[in-house]
């Protein structure tokens, strides 16, 4: 078990920089998702954790060691393929054990460490099958039991959920989670799923264009987002980002409609704003959770509605943006229905217009 | 309709079967018969003078015929592994080059390019010992003041030969590795260096066994075509210094064209082709068998 | 464990030496052939010099000359021995690659009973060595009165051609997925028009490059040429190659500079297909 430690680490090919300068400090035992749209820098950072890319800058910690230049083997790390990576030739019992026998266990060793893993992860009847002969969440979960054997200080995971179906992610996930409770050793996973994210991580890592945006538990993430990219990107659906301006103390949209300043949050006179509400917290009037301290009040028109069960998302039109809104307890609701919304402006952002930055005083 | 129906894959492939049949095997029969018999080239009646297995009795009383098959058969023995050998490391190394690999490439394929009757005559040219490149490199450089009997003594020829072989049909395994290496699905050895492989296992543990099926399609291809060294070897040598090289095949040449005896020369021919398509078919097994150990193609 | 100092001399060490062998190998692998070419411009006593001459002082054309000349050294009629060449190999193989198309695609995309070992079958008529099959192949055309004719080698090497030419192309319609042919066939194509207009076509790449190694496999063959022709009838190049050679003696620079006429067409027909072929044998054997 060891702690990991990025300092400035840079990655680039020829003169195209991919990841840049990226410090991030994971703590022993800590559960870290890397999580952004592709070609974020998020795998290939993690590629450079496990020793499978070069580092071109900056420092790599592994526990108290720096690890900048050494081959993955001697990294003491394991990590889980997004294609699981499980070596054909070789049957389940075989691909458990690879590590184990690579490192010259005694067989006896080897032999106790997979039948471990395997009823971890009940792959016990399948263990003299070959992978050509499993299935995509058997195949996830020999994985993983290659990974666990041998105890690895830090676990690394690359998409490992994304090549199975809905149902069957949702189930792997909760199996993750309960290994790491189980096991307690360094996590780092790299996804573009942000319920995953959400769901697993101790902490998340935002990341856009080979740079961090944002660090902090998936609930800071969630609620105190430091700019547009990272509030649209994390929650489903994604905060509704409406273009306005500050006019005599509140946010007015393209169609004079005047939206009250959120509370915590400022801007001068003037000033080009984005004003941010999730579908969460803009639900039409007796259809919405009881009011909070501070609430604004708009009129849309409903344009389209998706039906959920115990809710309905509700397309509307303001001041010319879509806007995603819930609607709890729901009733049919017909075409160009024009209702009321009330806004939890509690629960609601100001982003700078030009940079995106949350604006919070 | 009245004419007889047949499966369009028969009729697909009678042609195949047809020619086949003409070419191959209706020549391969005759000659089945005529190993019965005395025939004579030069006596065209000795062809129904049965003789029974005495052309196969000769044979296995032959020392020369014996000598022949063994070196035949370590010919190919040598010949295969090593190009097997430099082959992959070929292939690895070219697979490791970041710029320039087409080019590479390319010119890897050059003997491949070379009829098997040039490339004999190339290597006689080169290991001639008066003007040969490699006697005038020798000496130049100043290794050595005497010429190098490559082709005149037993041993140097066979060397030779086994080096001009080796010339020609390394690149068809180092291609058909190479296309190999290209194909392998990187994860699996991402894996097994953070599995803890040195550079090394990861490539005798995973890489190897995905090439497998890779070596013995090169395997095949070359049994299947393997008596082009027959050509090699009658142009640089003729089977001489006094029989030193003398292959299978150029013992048939000679007893069939030379010695005019076409009977006991298709006895020996025919015991060449059993062990042609024994390679064959034992490569072919492999194949599948390597193929099914990866799970591929079932 | 070693440290990240060590590590970093040891790739670079690896990458030195990774280097120098492919520099090595690369060198044994192309300076026969160059040798070859530039003795072809060479006088004869620059080569038969003793010393040697390592840095040529005068190169010319004189083997050329002699060659296509006709006369002068030895007098092979090299243009004939071309176009003999030309002639046998382009038809064989026109010819092969028909026969190759209907076997390859009957391979690739029916089942039937016995195709394995109809498969192995074919193969092993290949694997025949020439010599071998040169000895019944020579009684039979000399009595059917077509030694030494340009038919008798096309067809034996059709024959030789069609096993791989079944393997190429049974690989490269595989590749072709089976929905192609059935979408054109719903569209309202016949068996025959979908093969032509939308099989054909995918795999024509595939196609081409067995042709090209079926000309090659032609235009280089020796064996059997040498027993089937006689005279400036059918000799192919290879078997004239031989011209040069006399009891005692070899004219190394007139049979260089024929060397390199051969070698021409056949460089330039491999570097075209050379990705083709790759992926035609590869994909018949591997995914089998």
């Amino acid at each position: 078990m060891a702690q990991v430690q990025l300092q400035g680490i840079v990655k680039a090919y020829g003169a195209l920089q991919v990841v840049h300068a990226i410090d991030l400090d994971i703590a022993d035992g800590e559960f870290v998702v890397l999580v952004g749209p592709s070609g974020c820098g998020k795998s290939t950072t993690l590629r450079m954790i496990a020793g499978l890319e070069d580092i071109s800058g900056g420092m790599l910690r592994i526990g108290d060691r720096v690890v900048n230049d050494l081959p993955p083997r001697d990294r003491n790390i394991s990590m889980v393929f997004q294609n699981y990576a499980l070596y054909p030739h070789m049957t389940v019992r075989e691909n458990l054990g690879f590590s184990l026998k690579i490192a010259k266990r005694a067989e006896a060793e080897i032999a106790k460490a997979v039948t471990e893993a395997a009823e971890i992860l009940s792959l016990t009847p399948l263990l003299e099958r070959k992978p050509g002969q499993l299935s995509g969440g058997q195949r996830q979960r020999v994985a993983m039991g290659r990974a666990i054997v041998r105890h690895p200080d830090v676990f690394l995971f690359d998409e490992p959920l994304s090549n199975l179906d809905a149902k069957l992610r949702t189930q792997m996930r909760v199996e993750i989670k309960k290994l790491h409770q189980r096991l307690g050793t360094t996590i780092v996973y790299v996804t573009h799923d942000q319920v995953e994210a959400m769901t697993l991580a101790d902490r998340i890592v935002i990341m856009r264009d080979g740079r961090i945006e944002q660090i902090g538990t998936p609930l800071e993430v969630f609620e105190t987002p430091v700019n547009t990219f990272v509030a649209t990107f994390i929650g489903s659906p994604p905060m509704n980002l409406l273009e306005g301006r500050i006019t005599d103390g509140t946010v007015e949209l393209a169609d004079g409609t005047r939206l009250p300043i959120p509370p915590g949050h400022g801007a001068a006179e003037g000033r080009a704003v984005t004003f941010g509400v999730r579908a969460d917290n803009i639900m039409p009037v007796g259809h919405a959770l009881p009011p909070t301290a501070h609430m604004a009040d708009v009129e849309m028109e409903v344009q389209l509605s998706e039906p959920l069960g115990t809710e309905t998302l509700l397309f509307a039109m303001l001041a010319g943006t879509e806007v995603q809104a819930k609607m709890l307890n729901p009733r049919p609701v017909r075409l160009g229905e024009r209702l009321r919304f009330q806004i939890s402006l509690d629960k609601c952002h100001l982003f700078d217009a030009e940079t995106g930055a949350a604006l919070r005083v | 309709m009245s004419r007889l129906k047949l499966p369009p894959w028969l009729v697909l492939l009678l042609p195949a079967i047809i020619i086949l049949m003409a070419v191959v095997l209706v020549p391969l029969v005759l000659s089945f018969y005529s190993s019965f018999t005395a025939y004579q080239l030069t006596r065209p009646d000795s062809l129904t003078k049965w003789i029974g297995t005495f052309n196969y009795r000769k044979a296995a009383g032959d020392a020369n015929f014996w000598w022949a098959f063994g070196r035949t058969v370590l010919l190919l023995t040598i010949a295969l592994n090593l190009e097997m050998l430099l082959g992959l490391g070929l292939a690895v190394m070219v697979s490791k080059v970041t710029t320039g690999q087409r080019l590479l490439r390319t010119a890897m394929m050059f003997p491949m390019m070379f009829s098997p009757v040039l490339v004999g005559f190339q290597f006689k040219f080169i290991f001639n010992d008066n003007v040969g490149l490699v006697n005038n490199a020798l000496q130049s450089l100043g290794l050595t003041d005497v010429a190098i009997p490559w082709l005149v003594d037993g041993h140097l020829a066979m060397f030779s030969i086994i080096f001009a072989e080796i010339w020609t049909s390394t690149s068809v395994f180092a291609i058909l590795i190479l296309a190999g290496l290209y194909a392998i699905p990187q994860d699996p050895v991402e894996a097994a260096k953070v599995d803890g492989c040195t550079p090394w296992q990861s490539f005798r543990f995973v890489t190897l066994p995905f090439l497998m099926p890779f070596i013995y399609i090169a395997m095949a291809i070359r049994s299947l075509d393997v008596a082009r060294a027959y050509d090699i070897v009658q142009i640089m040598t003729n089977g001489g210094p006094a029989r030193r090289t003398e292959l299978l095949w150029t013992l048939i040449g000679r007893t069939a064209y030379v010695d005019a005896r076409m009977g006991y020369a298709n006895a020996m021919g025919y015991i060449a082709i059993l062990l042609s398509i024994f390679f064959t078919i034992y490569f072919f097994r492999k194949l599948t068998a390597a193929r099914s150990e990866l799970g591929m193609g079932v | 464990m070693a440290s990240n100092a060590e590590h970093r001399l040891r790739k670079r060490l690896l990458r030195i030496a990774h280097l120098t062998g492919l520099f090595l190998a690369m060198s044994l692998i192309c300076l026969p052939g160059l040798w070859i070419v530039l003795n072809s411009f060479r006088p004869t006593v620059e080569i038969m010099a003793k010393p040697p001459v390592w840095i040529p002082n005068s190169l010319n054309l004189d083997h050329y000359r002699a060659m296509f000349g006709g006369v002068g050294e030895g007098g092979v009629p090299v243009l004939t021995y071309f176009r003999n060449s030309l002639i046998i190999s382009v038809t064989s193989t026109l010819v092969a690659l028909l026969v190759g198309m209907a076997g390859g695609y009957a391979f690739a995309r029916y089942r039937f009973k016995g195709k394995a070992a109809l498969f192995v079958g074919l193969m092993a008529t290949r694997a025949v060595p020439g010599v071998a099959l040169s000895l019944p192949l020579f009684i039979i055309m000399a009595r059917a009165g077509i030694i030494d004719t340009h038919f008798g080698l096309i067809l034996t090497y059709v024959a030789l051609n069609v096993p791989f030419t079944v393997w190429l192309i049974d690989g490269f319609f595989r590749q072709v997925p089976r929905e192609l042919a059935e979408a054109a066939e719903i569209d309202g194509c016949t068996r025959w028009q979908a093969f032509w207009k939308v099989e054909f076509p995918v795999a024509r790449a595939g196609i081409a490059s067995a042709g090209i190694f079926a000309f090659l496999t032609s235009w280089n063959e020796y064996a059997l040429a040498s027993q089937l022709t006689r005279s400036v009838n059918s000799k192919t190049m290879p078997v004239g190659l031989l011209d040069f050679t006399s009891q005692f003696t070899l004219n190394w620079g007139g049979m260089c500079a024929l060397a390199v006429l051969m070698i021409i067409p056949a460089l330039v027909l491999t570097f075209l297909v050379q990705k083709h072929l790759i992926a035609g044998l590869t994909f018949g054997g591997v995914k089998g």
